[in-house]
């Protein structure tokens, strides 16, 4: 099946439809399956946004949230944000890590799937396959670590370059270098994983198509275009409405491992800079969630046009 | 239906039960029958040792031991019969936990040592009612409050805008803090250069402490030191120049002085009775483009913008020794074979100009410690927390126990004299590791009449004596500790940070990249001004006028 | 030739029976393809190779850069040094706990979950599917959630570790994905005319039958939990609870000199020799675990049907 239907709810079933009551009274010990999940998702994911009042107080880690002594102060949060002199950047860094990381990292997994499928050794292409998604089982912290052992100050790529008389560059000091090196090792970490949707839909791609090809005359380039391709594109659709909507959630814990001092104006995102508000300092609590309401309500903007422009283009979406 | 709900069950009762804390030791204890005594320092605060106990929160330094451990609180148990209970954690994680620390409610210590809190804090904290007034207690702390009478400017120091003083003083006066730099080179090095005729400005004769070099003499020997392999291994891996960027000591801020300005960390100073702010200067726009040259080059060390105080402190201790000059407070510390450094004077500026500035760094502080309103009878711990202030356990306090660190014995003057260092080890890491550091007095008068100042203090003083202070920056002074009324740290709290990060991020670019152009100064101070720049200096300004109203 | 009935042979059967050659476009992609692949490989290889050579090369002739493809001065200092490290056991100990205990907390919550999700004759079960995905796409924030699990008293508490994060939406819709697609609900009338209830009928019809999704969300979860780092980093102060990626992070990026716990007093420069001594052997010792995980996984990944089930 698709991969929409994964997380459409599905339609009404096609039996005779029974009228709710009968149907919860014969089932309802099917609801219990899930209540755990639900009591925990209540707890842990809905009773959190009830702090979001936060945001609209002046509150300190002693605070209680709807304490008699609640100090509300409106939009002042937000007004306080907007009015940063990092506000636009810290909306351009998240932004441009989340839209250059998707820019670059959509494709390569589809590329790479397609070139793994295209294989005449299949043998050799599951081997492949399998080393290609071993790093992502990697930490981040191992990860990050790994960056700093290859491309630190004294590191390998460095070593090397003074070997050869290059330039060393420094690679965690220069600001620039921090979203080809956060992006990239992103991709080294998880393209062959991503990847992995990609060849399950490839694989249920009925082998006559390409019989039917070859006969034509088609070459392996034109038969991925015909057929491969299309074959995939509602497993792209889905994936790309879901990264669009996450595009200002990008990985803040590997930011927040990667920067330093001298490369903050390009490595301080909206959420490491909540961190920094919210935990370091004096914990300004209020503050720091009004910035990451901000954050949300982009992502959920975000979310709904990309759904809506999906739906328009090719009717696959989420809802 | 069974299953499930035994599972929900057990889950939530862990979750209940976790969150259940023990009751508080002290609060079931009846003060009467505990024979507290407070009027003599030397006898025991309570009758029966440990039948009190305090849950004391401290971050502590990576190279200090647990503080269970230490002899100076084992000592400090033995004499007053108060447990301290001490929960440690490192500095870092501290800092990363502060919040959370203040959040959890339930877990909530007796006090915090090494608290390190901001004013902000103390009011904020002070106004909800989670930390204790302690000048209530002063009755009870016969050696803090003779101090505060003999020092009112102590007194105001500690002293928060509602007049009360929620916080321990920390005192430490030895006449070092505003000079945090001293310039060391190699001299070897230089003679090597000499005898290879390489140059020519220098004799042999001229390789002693106090020698003068003008900024471009120096670059010529960083670039020098930097390609002919000075230290005779084959390999290019010397460091021409390095220091801890913007550290409390050894920083970059003498480098700038050269250019006419007094600069320090924080770019604020006072300057013939104005607070000024040095980073909207012009000559500060001058000295960062000309040591971006620096860095370029690789005369600096690149590692200046990432490495911790303690990573610096072991570069020069390596096989091969790789530190061509650098900043501290003395050679010791810093390279195993100090005898091959000298000092200079501060460099001589491109026109003719040799000063520095001086450091903000205060000598007396405070924040050190506070009380929780939960904790039960703060009145004993406070009585604890006052032997601190006797002359001997504050130097014990800060340098190490007798026996380790002090000879038994006192010397002919009737002073503590420092034992000589074990083999293998720097005075630096003898006392890390034995003296916790904290809460403490030690004024001119006990450096006069107690205890003997290390011996790399005195030699630390004469040097700066010889080499720092002549040449501070005409009319330039440090920036006393002023306290703020509470709508000054209000509004300072926010625009301080800002400007901070924002100076910061900036000059740490310029450095790295080049910069700044006219245009981007521009840009840069019009930003500034943005972020509060204008209102910070107002405040600070008004503050210190009262500051000195006050006390000259 | 074509019309031969080619339907049940595997591909590379196939390729032999084909009678036709490739073109000399063909020809050319298929050397670009493969050099490509093989290109990628070495980037992915290389790395992991270069981290298992030099944690047993000597650390002098790493940092001098001599060590690229083999090692140089095989030493065993690194691990020998890490062991040294009390925080490395305690960490690993706690990694171990929180992982097992963590992952039995995961399944317990989400396989009955994706499991009732996955029937359509679930009561609310569209309101349901919305409460749950709403929270993939909006939260309160961090500041939110932390005070709420400070509030549960769970702050410097090793339990948090294993309680956090107790339901991964996104793996209770893999898990309804694959209930849907393989147990069908004929497969589940059949067990109701034999007399079993909903329990029973899950416990000894769906599970024996759930092998592969069981093996995959314990691996999602496990290795969820082995790589979390930031959780305990915010809510634990205490390093006895730290768990192996927070003691990690202390090694390889903060690069802080690790605190004393007890041993000869160490000075600074020995600090600094052991932290770069241990990066490496300390990397290849955190995840020797997935390591040997990895092979157990890969089998099932390589049965088709599993691949099936992530459509």
């Amino acid at each position: 099946m698709p991969l929409t239907h994964a997380i459409k709810p599905a339609p009404e079933t096609k039996f005779v439809k029974i009228s709710f009551k009968k149907n919860f009274r014969k089932n309802w010990r099917l609801l219990l399956f899930v209540l755990p999940a639900l009591i925990y998702v209540l707890i842990f994911a809905y009773l959190p946004m009830y702090g979001i009042v936060i945001a609209f107080q002046d509150f300190t880690p002693v605070d209680d949230i709807l304490g008699p002594n609640a100090n509300w102060i409106g939009f002042g949060n937000f007004l306080r944000f907007f009015n940063e002199f990092r506000f636009w950047r810290l909306l351009t860094n998240t932004f441009l890590l989340s839209l250059f990381g998707f820019l670059v990292g959509f494709p390569i997994p589809i590329i790479v799937a397609l070139m793994l499928n295209s294989l005449k050794n299949q043998k050799i292409a599951k081997k492949l396959q399998t080393i290609f998604y071993a790093p992502h089982f990697i930490s981040v912290v191992v990860l990050v670590g790994m960056l700093y052992l290859f491309f630190g100050e004294y590191g390998l790529i460095n070593n090397i370059a003074r070997s050869i008389n290059l330039e060393a560059y420094s690679y965690f000091l220069q600001a620039e270098a921090f979203r080809p090196l956060f992006i990239f090792s992103g991709n080294w970490q998880d393209f062959g994983w991503s990847a992995i949707i990609y060849l399950a839909a490839l694989s249920g791609v009925d082998p006559h198509l390409h019989e039917a090809a070859i006969v034509e005359g088609a070459s392996r380039v034109r038969r991925i275009f015909a057929i491969d391709i299309p074959a995939i594109i509602p497993t792209i659709s889905i994936i790309l409405i879901l990264s669009i909507g996450n595009l200002m959630s990008v990985g803040y814990e590997k930011a927040f491992l990667m920067q330093t001092g001298a490369n903050i104006v390009t490595s301080e995102i909206i959420a490491t800079y909540v961190y920094k508000i919210g935990f370091l300092g004096t914990g300004e609590y209020g503050y720091a969630t009004a910035i990451g309401l901000f954050n949300s309500i982009i992502n959920v903007i975000l979310l709904v046009i990309a759904n809506v422009s999906a739906r328009k283009f090719s009717g696959n979406s989420i809802w | 239906m069974h299953k499930n709900n035994i599972i929900i069950a057990l889950t939530l009762s862990a979750i209940i039960l976790s969150s259940c804390q023990g009751s508080n030791s002290t609060s079931e204890i009846d003060i009467d029958s505990l024979g507290y005594q407070w009027t003599d320092t030397s006898a025991p605060i309570i009758a029966t040792k440990d039948a009190i106990s305090f849950d004391v929160l401290s971050p502590k330094n990576a190279l200090a031991d647990n503080y269970d451990d230490m002899k100076v609180f084992n000592d400090l148990n033995d004499s007053t019969n108060v447990k301290i209970s001490w929960r440690n954690l490192s500095e870092s994680a501290y800092a990363a936990q502060k919040t959370l620390i203040m959040s959890d409610r339930n877990n909530y210590p007796d006090a915090i040592y090494h608290a390190g809190f901001s004013d902000k804090e103390i009011i904020q904290y002070s106004s909800r009612k989670v930390i204790i007034p302690l000048d209530e207690y002063f009755d009870k702390m016969p050696n803090l409050s003779a101090i505060l009478e003999k020092r009112p400017d102590v007194r105001r120091m500690l002293t928060a805008p509602d007049g009360h003083i929620y916080t321990l003083p920390k005192v430490e006066e030895m006449g070092l803090m505003p000079y945090p730099n001293l310039l060391f080179v190699n001299k070897s090095w230089i003679a090597d250069l000499i005898t290879a005729n390489l140059i020519s400005f220098l004799t042999i004769n001229d390789l002693n402490d106090g020698l003068n070099l003008t900024l471009e003499q120096f670059r010529t020997i960083l670039s020098l030191f930097k390609t002919e392999d000075m230290n005779k291994n084959g390999k290019n891996d010397e460091i021409p120049l390095s220091f801890v960027y913007q550290n409390w000591q050894g920083n970059y801020s003498d480098l700038y002085a050269t250019f006419g300005i007094p600069e320090n960390i924080n770019h604020l100073t006072v300057l013939d009775g104005n607070i000024t702010f040095t980073a909207t200067d012009s000559k500060w726009r001058e000295a960062t483009n000309y040591f971006y040259e620096w860095v370029r080059d690789g005369l600096i060390d690149r590692e200046i913008f990432s490495q911790t105080q303690d990573f610096f402190l072991a570069k020069g201790k390596a096989t091969d020794q790789r530190l061509g000059a650098f900043y501290w407070w003395e050679s010791e510390t810093v390279v195993k074979n100090p005898e091959d450094y000298i000092v200079l004077n501060p460099l001589i500026g491109l026109q003719g100009q040799q000063y520095i500035g001086v450091s903000n760094n205060q000598e007396m502080t405070r924040g050190e410690f506070v009380v929780f309103s939960k904790a039960a009878h703060p009145e004993i711990l406070l009585t604890y927390m006052d032997r601190y202030y006797d002359p001997i356990i504050s130097a014990q306090i800060n340098y190490g126990p007798i026996g380790i660190v002090f000879e038994e014995e006192l010397d002919e003057h009737g002073k503590l004299v420092q034992k000589p260092l074990p083999q293998g080890m720097t005075a630096d890491e003898l006392r890390l590791k034995n003296a916790p550091l904290g809460c403490f007095y030690l004024s001119y008068e006990e450096w006069e009449n107690v205890i003997n100042m290390e011996p790399r203090a005195r030699l630390r003083l004469e040097r700066l004596d010889d080499h720092a202070i002549p040449f501070v920056y005409p009319g330039a002074s440090p920036i006393p500790n002023i306290t703020y009324t509470m709508t000054e740290i209000n509004a300072l709290s926010t625009i301080e940070l800002n400007l901070n990060s924002y100076v910061y991020e900036q000059q740490t670019q310029w450095l790295l990249n080049g910069g700044p152009s006219e245009s981007q100064f521009n840009t840069f101070k019009n930003t500034l001004n943005n972020i509060g720049l204008q209102e910070a200096l107002a405040i600070y300004q008004a503050a210190y006028n009262r500051y000195i109203a006050e006390f000259e | 030739m074509v019309k031969e009935t080619r339907m049940h042979l595997s591909l590379n059967k196939r390729r032999k029976l084909r009678p036709y050659k490739d073109s000399t476009g063909d020809k050319i992609f298929y050397f670009v393809n493969g050099f490509v692949l093989f290109l990628l490989t070495l980037i992915v290889v290389y790395p992991l190779y270069f981290i298992i050579i030099a944690s047993i090369s000597d650390p002098d002739a790493i940092f001098n850069g001599d060590v690229y493809f083999f090692p140089i001065k095989i030493t065993f200092e690194g691990y020998a040094r890490l062991f040294n490290e009390p925080l490395i056991w305690t960490g690993y100990r706690n990694t171990i706990i929180y992982t097992v205990f963590g992952t039995a907390f995961n399944l317990l919550l989400t396989l009955p979950a994706g499991w009732a999700l996955s029937r359509k004759n679930l009561p609310f079960r569209k309101l349901i599917t919305w409460f749950f995905v709403i929270t993939m796409f909006f939260g309160g924030g961090l500041i939110p959630y932390y005070l709420l699990v400070a509030k549960l008293g769970l702050v410097d508490n090793p339990l948090s570790m294993i309680v956090l994060g107790g339901v991964s939406v996104w793996n209770v819709f893999v898990c309804k994905s694959y209930f849907q697609a393989n147990i069908p609900e004929e497969l589940l009338e059949a067990s109701h005319m034999d007399g079993c209830g909903e329990f029973r009928s899950f416990w000894h019809v769906v599970i024996p039958l759930s092998k592969p999704i069981i093996a995959v969300m314990v691996l999602f979860y496990a290795v969820g939990h082995w790589n979390s780092y930031f959780d305990a980093l915010v809510f634990l102060s205490t390093e006895e609870y730290y768990p192996l990626q927070l003691v990690l992070k202390d090694i390889l990026i903060t690069a802080e000199v690790i605190s004393n716990t007890g041993g000869s007093a160490e000075t600074i420069i020995e600090q600094a020799k052991i932290a770069n001594q241990i990066k490496y052997s300390s990397i290849i010792v955190s995840s020797i675990p997935i390591i040997i995980l990895y092979p157990l996984v890969q089998k099932f990944f390589n049965k088709g049907f599993l691949i099936g089930s992530f459509k």
